[in-house]
């Protein structure tokens, strides 16, 4: 199986190569991208200096442009797909319809890939984003079970890539609104969840504070594991109770699933975190390449500590392993 | 990590406790020169990050190593990246990063991650925390290795290094070892109250 790795900056990009990545995944430093955090992301030449060092190794890059156009002024995502084109990326990571399109007219010889952003779940969905677009590989949404894609890789004819480990989103990938109600900025459009200008942290005696705009995110007592400043992730009063209404800070690892996510079709394993830092792209994708590298050796997986670099100190298989309705 | 970073962080940490207590009294203009050789250094060595910072607003960030008996601030910015020592209560900055100086500086290295820091709590961030993240994002995405860049601008002095490192960590260790001989009377009565008090709540359910 094929390992995909984030990178934020040309060093997370060669950390990712070196740990063991099959493929790098990495977005421009504009809105044109689902990452667009203050400081992070790659100009046009970072990208051909990134292109040169992994095609060195053999490994691949793919460019993600997996927000969705402004109206009426696309030129900035039709510059970030020329510009991966004209660079050499190995495929484009897209959710627009419009985009989309205009690759696949464009560039003909350029590989497309559907973006998560595009919540595509449904052999119905994937069938036409291939006949019209002619899309090579669908990354799928967080949302469905082993059995469901199982069932799913046997009614269409795309590679599938899933998530195996990293931060979690609630289940609309790219339908989202919870960030642009707080802040008037979301990932599906500027490319940015919950964006940093938005965040304050305060001490509160021994608590930590996290606000998002005008809302109280979530009150971490002392010593307690935080997690980002994210609506869904927080914490609210209802009934008079405390409680995560949405989702708790937790971070997905199936890695342990991967015989079974084998058996269900998959081909390529993604790992989720281009903001992170290459400290985290480093020890996850080595895990990860120890992982798939057993498996694929005929060994059991090993299980893989990285609890301590995950959000809230913890883990889960998310919906692979559902148990609930 | 491995022994020659354990000893490096050490080193590192020994010595600017040592120098910052030493500086303490003096006049912060005295200091800066050295501030400034260490900037220029990082900004020679480094030109893409600093390029980085230096598209950034105007903005100031507290840096806090709670550790050490003094604080530094980091202006950003076009008029240029500038490090003064501050105390760490004086004027307000527009950002804050709080944590102890071998974290700091694995952050500065990219040997840890930001993200997990703050998730364990070993990291305090107030304030602008867009200023924050463009400034972790820009020093991560280079392989900073803040000695071998301030060994390589000490020219033939830098041969001193390794035997001062090598002395401040057998030092550090004995004194370790020494702390634990004190504390292990107290370790051993405070582990008996505990052991008593959980059997007290056993009885208790």
């Amino acid at each position: 199986m094929e390992l995909i790795c984030p990178a934020g900056t040309l060093a997370a990009l060669r950390a990712a190569v070196d740990a063991g990545a099959d493929s790098v995944y990495v977005g421009f430093r504009d809105e044109t991208n689902a990452r667009n955090f203050p400081g992070l992301n790659f100009s046009r030449d970072e990208l051909r200096e990134g292109l040169a060092y992994a095609h060195a190794h053999g490994r691949n890059v793919f460019v993600a442009i997996n927000t969705y156009a402004r109206a009426g002024s696309p030129e900035a995502w039709h510059r970030a797909i020329d510009d991966a084109a004209t660079l050499g990326a190995d495929a484009v990571i897209l959710a627009d319809l419009g985009m989309l399109d205009y690759a696949a007219r464009r560039h003909p010889d350029l590989r497309l890939h559907l973006s998560v952003q595009a919540s595509a779940s449904n052999p119905e969905a994937i069938a036409l984003y291939k006949e019209a677009f002619g899309i090579r590989r669908v990354v799928l949404p967080r949302v469905l079970t082993i059995p469901d894609i199982a069932r799913l890789n046997a009614e269409i004819d795309v590679e599938t890539e899933v998530f195996v480990f990293g931060g979690m989103c609630p289940m609309a990938e790219g339908r989202c609104s919870l960030s642009s109600y707080a802040t008037g900025h979301s990932p599906n459009g500027q490319g940015v969840c919950s964006p940093a200008s938005h965040v304050r942290y305060e001490q509160r005696g021994d608590d930590l504070v996290s606000r998002l705009g005008e809302f109280t995110i979530n009150v971490f007592e002392d010593g307690e594991p935080a997690g980002y400043p994210t609506l869904c992730k927080g914490r609210f009063v209802a009934n008079d109770r405390a409680s995560y209404l949405f989702e708790e800070p937790t971070s997905l690892n199936a890695i342990s699933l991967l015989p079974e996510l084998k058996a269900a079709g998959v081909h390529a394993l993604k790992i989720e975190g281009r903001q992170r830092g290459r400290a985290y792209i480093s020890a996850v994708v080595r895990a990860c390449r120890q992982a798939v590298d057993a498996f694929e050796a005929g060994k059991p997986v090993p299980a893989a500590a990285l609890s301590e670099i995950t959000e809230g100190q913890r883990d889960t298989a998310g919906a692979y392993k559902k148990t609930w309705r | 990590m491995d022994d020659a970073e354990r000893q490096g962080r050490i080193f590192e940490t020994m010595f600017a406790r040592l120098a910052l207590t030493a500086a303490r009294p003096l006049p912060p203009a005295l200091l800066q020169p050295a501030l400034d050789l260490i900037v220029a250094t990082l900004r020679r060595n480094h030109p893409h990050a600093f390029a980085r910072l230096e598209e950034l607003d105007d903005a100031e960030v507290l840096i806090d190593p709670v550790d050490l008996p003094l604080a530094f601030r980091l202006r950003l910015g076009p008029a240029g990246v500038r490090l003064r020592l501050c105390r760490r209560d004086g004027e307000a900055a527009g950002a804050v990063i709080r944590g102890e100086f071998p974290v700091l500086l694995d952050l500065l290295e990219g040997r840890t991650d930001g993200d997990a820091l703050f998730f364990s709590r070993d990291l305090v961030i107030e304030g602008d925390t867009a200023v924050v993240v463009a400034l972790r994002n820009a020093v991560d995405g280079e392989d900073i290795d803040l000695a071998a860049d301030l060994a390589a601008a000490l020219g033939p002095f830098a041969r001193l290094l390794a035997p001062a490192r090598q002395a401040a960590t057998r030092l550090h260790d004995d004194l370790a070892e020494l702390h634990g001989l004190l504390l292990s009377p107290a370790t051993r009565r405070l582990e008996g109250v505990e052991r008593r008090l959980a059997r007290l709540e056993k009885k208790s359910h």
